[in-house]
């Protein structure tokens, strides 16, 4: 949700459309709501920008879309407009939304970023934080669910913080982190991520703290690679064939990414160094039984 | 050579020092001669002369300079820019050009890039000005007979071009090409490709199948480039790739010194175990003359 033109529908369709984030300059405004689906069944809603949210036409959406255990709310702020406007649309929203679901969690993607210093970025999170915490102690607002991101359609920090956003919404995401834990440390690896391989957002990894850089250079280790497979596109005779790829990309330090295909739209990307041969057929061999159980864990779709 | 502003220097940049396309915005305009030296596979050494394209630059090199700049030239590049108003006034360049190189250096190569064809959408409308180009040129150059070619550095058609040019420049190329062949055949792969380590220029490519465009291989070296790149900001140089599934192997690892092999097989019944260790074997006899 968010004021109109606050980039909603542009961040959607570079995540999912794969648009490219310049064409998405000129869209229409949304008129009605849309939706995306995701694998492993998480649904993304987009709804038209209203103007505000304390209005009569804001009791065109019912309060019934906050219901749910597993739902979360995004609000987009256009960090390079009018924050105020934003703002008291969003503590509107909140009203609502908590009366309904006191526990829903609540997302803020302050957006449009690109362009703006580095500095000037970290002032305008800690302005909007301020206020909002402000806001929301003031109205004794439940403030324990909300998450602040800095986002631009430019690069992958939208897909980051969509990442970050349904992390609580996959469906058996502790049993997933579980997974990647121990194949972190059996393994010797650094990081693992379970990425969607049409939006590049991941669903899972393990409890190390996660690096915009690492999850950034991931995202252009699976761009190489798709123009790599285009190569061999006329040798893959179904869609069958594709799964069950293993991709090494070795680096001249003993690093290596490793990419197990879980299934069709699921990938494993494990970051790691390895001092012994020995590691690698272990790998292997531990990969393989990892993808075994996501596949069994996750609902197909 | 070629006017102010044609993208001389944002060419050699892109494809020799391993700026991407967006970096080369940042470039400005070249004061007199920057000369490079750049190892091309091992024991060619290219000196690249990257000329200004500014007036009081040219008045120099077509009057004092003429037999320093003209002199011991193996090729010419010629960049024309596809955006210019005066096209008289680049053609009148050109043959001032040719003048001094038939005086100078007569068995000189000429290349005549018509440079940033991104600025025309239209596929029809491209090869129609590519035309229109090609057909004068023909005209002016009488004794050199020069190879035309449309570029832009938002795709992969400056690598197609680039790989040309240094294509017929590799001493032994008639050599490595017909090792590469053996070593396709023997190892039953698909498709065989060498790439060039520094710029990832293709230097040559053997596929089974002999109807395959080289253009693949371009949108490859593109992709590995900026890879490449992308990997050493985060402290990890690039060394090799490897992709296996039921359908195809590809391998792409460091070859000899100065190249990189790039090799698929499309075969169930090879293993990629096998492809590996016939890289490996072919590294060391590739070595011994390369």
């Amino acid at each position: 949700m968010g004021v109109p033109r606050s980039g909603k529908t542009s961040l959607l369709s570079v995540i999912f459309d794969r648009a490219q984030p310049y064409d998405t300059l000129g869209m229409l405004p949304t008129q009605q709501r849309t939706s995306y689906h995701m694998v492993t069944g998480i649904t993304v809603y987009d709804f038209p920008g209203i103007d505000d949210y304390s209005e009569m036409q804001y009791n065109t959406v019912s309060a019934s879309v906050y219901e749910g255990q597993h739902t979360s709310l995004v609000y987009v702020i256009d960090s390079q407009g009018d924050v105020q406007t934003a703002l008291s649309s969003l503590f509107s929203i909140i009203r609502t939304a908590q009366s309904v679901n006191p526990d829903i969690p609540i997302n803020i993607f302050i957006n449009k970023v690109d362009g703006l210093s580095e500095e000037l970025r970290q002032d305008i999170q800690q302005d909007i934080q301020n206020r909002v915490m402000k806001n929301m102690t003031y109205e004794s607002m439940n403030s324990t669910f909300v998450q602040f991101f800095l986002t631009t359609i430019f690069d992958e920090s939208i897909r980051e913080a969509l990442s970050r956003v349904i992390r609580r919404l996959v469906p058996k995401y502790s049993s997933l982190e579980n997974i990647m834990n121990s194949f972190c440390s059996k393994s010797s690896l650094d990081k693992v991520f379970l990425f969607d391989i049409a939006t590049k957002v991941y669903l899972a990894t393990d409890s190390s703290p996660t690096d915009s850089q690492t999850y950034m250079f991931s995202c252009q280790t699976l761009d190489t690679i798709e123009e790599l497979s285009y190569l061999c596109a006329n040798y893959v005779s179904s869609d069958e064939d594709s799964v069950m790829q293993r991709i090494v990309v070795g680096m001249e330090t003993s690093a290596k990414v490793f990419i197990y295909q879980v299934n069709s739209y699921l990938t494993l990307l494990c970051i790691g160094s390895l001092q012994f041969a020995r590691q690698d057929s272990l790998l292997e061999f531990n990969g393989s039984k990892v993808a075994k159980a996501i596949r069994q864990i996750l609902p197909p779709s | 050579m070629g006017r102010s502003g044609a993208g001389k220097t944002s060419m050699r940049s892109l494809i020799f020092s391993n700026y991407s396309a967006g970096d080369t915005r940042r470039l400005g305009a070249t004061i007199d001669v920057e000369h490079t030296t750049v190892q091309f596979m091992g024991e060619l050494n290219l000196n690249i002369w990257d000329c200004g394209g500014q007036h009081k630059y040219l008045d120099n090199y077509l009057s004092e300079q003429k037999e320093n700049i003209f002199g011991n030239v193996e090729v010419l590049i010629y960049v024309f820019d596809l955006e210019t108003t005066k096209k008289e006034s680049e053609y009148a360049l050109y043959d001032e050009c040719l003048l001094n190189l038939a005086a100078y250096s007569k068995d000189a190569k000429v290349y005549a890039l018509v440079h940033k064809m991104d600025k025309v959408q239209d596929p029809e409308q491209k090869e129609a000005r590519l035309e229109g180009y090609r057909q004068s040129l023909v005209k002016r150059s009488d004794m050199f007979t020069p190879e035309i070619f449309g570029t832009s550095i938002w795709d992969h058609t400056l690598f197609h071009a680039w790989s040309q040019i240094v294509h017929r420049m590799v001493p032994n190329m008639a050599t490595i090409e017909r090792h590469l062949s053996t070593f396709r055949e023997l190892t039953e792969a698909a498709e065989v490709v060498l790439f060039e380590r520094s710029t990832f220029l293709v230097v040559s490519h053997k596929t089974s199948d002999s109807a395959v465009p080289i253009n693949k291989y371009l949108a490859v070296s593109q992709a590995i480039k900026t890879y490449r790149n992308s990997c050493s900001q985060v402290q990890s140089p690039f060394q090799s790739v490897e992709i296996r599934n039921k359908s195809y192997s590809l391998f792409i690892e460091p070859f000899t010194k100065s190249t990189f092999i790039l090799v698929v097989t499309a075969d169930p019944e090879i293993e990629p175990a096998l492809t590996k260790a016939n890289i490996k074997a072919a590294r060391i006899h590739f070595n011994k003359f390369m």
